[in-house]
């Protein structure tokens, strides 16, 4: 079965007609295009999981286009997940907005780029799947447009963002010069006979390529849009852009990278752990000051996504490496969405995401506080939660690639981060507050309670992931030999 | 000879307080009139199950063996993540005062913790619980998920229950602890990618490590476990901990969470690198002396005398580290019996400090005034605890001291000077008691005396004390077949 182009049309017959039932139905159409958005994500999510699961490659209509594999399935799997996740939050937090249905249309058009990114094997394709992931998200940021830091957010975004686009377009352009073809396989097969004269154009185009998808891997030094973004905009779509973007992303940079690895796997693998190093670093040592919660959160999805690229670095080294990214792509994703989720419910109710909103929050929002201490002690990695695990396979997939040192970094690391999620957890369940009880929607506490019960099974029975994380690696990796 | 249960018995010692920790929230959502006897029968039966299993393994002479063994069975695919369980001579007396001081921690927590009491008392048996996991578990990860899990319960103890500075001290805590362990998991990383075939799981490792990694693992570890014991450089998180911590569970603290460390040094530095401690004992034997001094001498000028108790602590964990890098069965034995004997002595301590700001509304030592005249009871049990914590031949804390000199001075005659640290103590205590206890009364002040119940709750503590005074064996007879085993260990390690 096709999944990935079944899963795209179904999603693309409901993102473009739900704008026109605002026009047909009026006022009301608001409640069908809710419906009509979760029940095509509910839809597409059961075939992804059914494609994840069974690992032999798939026939694909388009085959030099999409490679219907169970890496593209699981990645586009944790994209659903997390839409589905924001969609059904939406309900309670943008009530009251103007344009409603534009916006489940767009978070729609943005889970079709990410769908298409994590099935993508042509340079090309990667490219249009790129822009179509980032031009709704541009707009979704800046959705409450009389918000003047959501526009600030907008505006650093699209110009950051469609400059990184052009950066890709560059290194991809270059690749296409090298090798005469965007499909990776034929580039793949044709890197290694070209002549040395061309190393330092595939040099120059790779690393324009990790620049341009630096962006939104938000990797140092490309992450300078991220707290103002993720603070600007509905922190609705910062979860979105945190926890879904962001993963589409390293399905293109593992196609990518598994790609051009053979060529020069030691400079590379040396240059990514760098920059590995500084991203953890710089993320974790920025969250330590912020004042705000989403900020803080996007300086630690900074700092978690130089763990991921642990993963990256020593993809030709040990096969832990892609495991360990596999699995802590997914514990990321739920665990960030929950932590954002969170804080949108918290901003809902107090308007405010200043940290000092939080004081003796356990006290007036019980549930909420509880699934934000849930996934913040998973993003910190404690035992025995989900987070836990799959940093230990990183860090254990870094000693096992000969990167010892990167692996007592993300070991510190962790201990650095421990120290801002644990203020968050302190401020609401050991200080005083003067807020008086607040009601929780159901429908948005239900979203977090699920994500924390996913936090705590994975957590207690981390071989259903892990073994799956395992299998889609090994057939990941008979497939394309780094 | 190995002993098996027909039952999981370790599971159930680790699972029981957890799920009934879990089950508090439901079943007390509305009235907590009985939570209290809900608490003490779950506790009664953990108690009672570690006492069948000790009396199993101390009949059948089992100790220098894992007993019970289950597992492993699988948690992490293939890469080495087991359950797997077992009980030795080191962990048999570790889990018997863990089940003992849980439920003396129950009874005084009904008389001094008032608010939040379904969180509070769900919260003790996810620790004992854990606990229970940390002593048991012999699989280095999920030793150290266990290892991190206690952090939580102790964290919000702290930060919850705690006094004026409890943020601060809950962060500090936690922030200590956790970055020590960060470098033990590194350690058992890097064991498990080094030895062939690759494992986690303590059993399979032993004897394979190579010397180079067993020098770098035994400075990993020495952080992990010496953050938690404490030892000098780090234990700073300590007095503030005890201070901001309520009475009973500073009671937790110092008689179980203090005992990881030291748990891990005997099971991890002596067990797995036997060589490295071997030819580099002398410095762990070194940083014991500083600890048990720095602990002893900065107590003498405390005037909280929470905060004198818990260097105290500080002091004895020294005699710990000190025991075990003798490498000698005394030494061994000695450190295990002094964990054990010191959970009891200080945990008296650490609750009479609770009562005694209940009755002053102090703990002051220069402010406190003839306590004999006031709280006659609460004056007589101050004298028997402070006697236990200066290690006095009525209370077996003596023999476990005795033991560990003894050891020491086997190695080298220079460690005798060590004898001086029980001499420092004794003065400090009994300074402290001339100002509090036999000192005149100040016109005016109130009575206020411990309740039956208190006081017999108080007295539980010193029975096992005089018990393992009298018939020494009982703890001996379990400790000594795994400290034979570990000095055979190490003194092959120094060949």
């Amino acid at each position: 079965m096709d999944t990935p182009l079944i899963v795209l049309i179904v999603l693309t017959s409901v993102a473009v007609t739900s704008p026109l039932y605002g026009i047909i139905f009026g006022k009301k159409s608001l409640k069908y295009v809710q419906y009509l958005t979760t029940l095509s994500l509910l839809i597409s999510l059961v075939l992804l999981i059914s494609s994840t699961l069974s690992l032999t490659p798939q026939e694909s209509t388009v085959p030099h286009l999409l490679r219907n594999d169970s890496l593209g399935s699981f990645f586009s799997l944790m994209v659903i997940l997390v839409t589905l996740f924001v969609t059904i939050t939406s309900f309670d937090y943008m009530k009251d907005n103007s344009n409603e249905n534009i916006y489940y249309s767009l978070l729609l058009f943005t889970a079709i780029g990410m769908t298409m990114l994590s099935f993508a094997v042509d340079l090309l394709v990667i490219f249009v799947a790129w822009e179509l992931m980032s031009l709704p998200t541009f707009i979704l940021a800046g959705y409450n447009k009389r918000d003047k830091l959501s526009n600030e957010a907008a505006v650093k975004f699209f110009i950051l963002g469609a400059l990184s686009s052009g950066i890709l377009l560059y290194g991809i352009s270059l690749m296409f010069g090298i090798t005469g073809s965007t499909n990776l396989d034929i580039i793949s097969q044709s890197l290694p006979t070209v002549s040395a004269d061309m190393l330092p154009f595939i040099i120059f185009s790779t690393i324009s390529m990790l620049a341009g998808l630096g962006l939104k891997l938000s990797i140092v030094p490309f992450h300078m849009w991220i707290p103002d973004a993720y603070e600007g905009s509905p922190t609705t779509i910062s979860a979105l852009l945190s926890a879904a973007t962001k993963k589409a992303g390293f399905a293109a940079a593992i196609r990518i990278f598994a790609v051009i690895f053979p060529i020069f796997s030691f400079d590379l693998a040396l240059a990514l752990s760098i920059v590995a190093l500084v991203t953890m670093t710089v993320g974790n040592l920025a969250a330590l000051t912020q004042k705000s919660i989403t900020r803080m959160l996007a300086y630690s999805s900074i700092a978690q996504a130089g763990y991921l690229l642990i993963g990256l670095v020593v993809l030709p080294y040990s096969d832990l490496g892609l495991l360990g990214l596999l699995y802590h792509s997914f514990n990321h994703a739920i665990l960030q969405a929950s932590a954002f989720l969170a804080a949108a419910l918290v901003r809902l109710k107090t308007s405010s995401s200043s940290l000092d909103s939080y004081n003796g929050l356990s006290k007036v929002m019980p549930i909420t506080s509880f699934c934000l201490a849930l996934s913040l002690l998973g993003l910190a990695g404690i035992p025995p939660l989900n987070g836990f695990w799959s940093k230990l396979v990183l860090f254990a997939a870094a000693v096992d690639g000969g990167y010892t040192w990167l692996a007592l970094a993300g070991l510190v690391n962790s201990a650095i981060s421990v120290a801002y999620y644990l203020l968050v957890i302190k401020r609401m369940y050991m200080d005083e507050t003067s807020l008086k009880s607040i009601k929780e929607p159901f429908l948005f506490i239900s979203i977090l309670v699920f994500a924390s019960v996913v936090i705590i099974v994975t957590g207690l029975l981390p071989n259903i992931l892990y073994n799956i994380s395992e299998d889609i690696t090994l057939s990941f990796l008979s497939n394309n030999p780094v | 000879m190995m002993v098996d249960a027909s039952f999981p018995l370790i599971s159930v010692l680790i699972a029981l307080p957890i799920l009934a920790g879990l089950a508090i929230p439901l079943l007390f959502k509305n009235s907590q009139k009985y939570i209290i006897h809900y608490a003490v029968i779950v506790a009664l039966i953990e108690l009672a199950i570690t006492f069948y299993s000790y009396g199993l393994i101390l009949t059948n002479g089992s100790g220098g063996e894992y007993n019970f063994v289950e597992g492993p069975v699988t948690i992490l695919g293939n890469f080495g993540i087991d359950y797997l369980v077992g009980m030795d001579g080191l962990s048999g007396p570790l889990v018997l005062i863990t089940s003992i001081l849980t439920l003396l921690v129950l009874f005084g927590s009904r008389d001094l913790i008032e608010d939040r009491k379904v969180l509070y008392y769900s919260m003790i048996f996810i620790f004992e619980g854990s606990i229970m996991g940390v002593f048991t578990q012999l699989n280095m990860i999920l030793f150290y998920v266990f290892w991190d899990v206690v952090l939580i319960p102790m964290f919000l103890f702290i930060g919850i229950w705690g006094g004026p500075r409890k943020r601060y001290a809950a962060m500090k805590f936690f922030l200590f602890t956790f970055v020590g362990s960060i470098f033990m998991l590194l350690a058992f990383i890097l064991i498990y990618f080094n030895v062939t075939p690759h494992s986690f799981n303590i059993p399979e490792v032993a004897g394979k490590i190579p010397l180079s990694l067993q020098v770098i693992s035994s400075v990993l570890f020495f952080i992990g476990f010496g953050v938690k014991l404490p030892v000098v450089p780090f234990h700073t998180w300590l007095p503030d901990a005890h201070v901001e911590a309520p009475a009973p569970i500073s009671v937790f603290l110092a008689g179980l969470l203090l005992k990881m460390g030291g748990y891990g040094f005997l099971r991890f530095n002596i067990g797995l690198l036997p060589e490295a401690s071997a030819q580099y004992a002398w410095i762990f034997i070194l940083v014991g002396i500083i600890t048990m001094f720095y602990g002893a001498i900065v107590a003498i000028v405390q005037t909280d005398i929470k905060k004198m108790i818990a260097l105290t602590s500080v002091n004895h964990m020294g005699f710990v580290m000190v025991g075990a890098f003798t490498g000698t069965v005394f030494g061994i034995s000695g450190s295990i019996f002094q964990m054990f004997a010191h959970a009891a002595a200080v945990g008296i301590m650490f609750m009479l400090s609770g009562y005694l700001h209940e009755a002053t509304g102090t703990r002051n030592i220069t402010v406190i005034k003839g306590l004999k005249f006031t709280s006659p009871r609460l004056a007589t049990l101050l004298i028997l605890g402070s006697m236990a914590a200066m290690c006095i031949p009525i209370f077996s804390s003596f023999i476990s001291e005795y033991m560990v000199i003894l050891g020491a001075i086997q190695v080298n005659p220079i460690y005798a000077l060590i004898v001086a640290v029980p001499a420092i103590t004794v003065g400090y205590f009994l300074w402290m008691l001339r100002r509090v206890v036999m000192s005149d009364l100040k016109p005016g002040t109130k009575k206020w005396d411990l309740s039956n119940i208190s006081t017999i709750a108080l007295v539980l503590y010193l029975v096992p004390l005089v018990l393992t005074l009298i018939a020494p064996w009982l703890i001996l007879d379990v400790a000594n077949p795994i400290s034979t085993f570990y000095a055979a260990l190490v003194s092959g390690g120094a060949a």
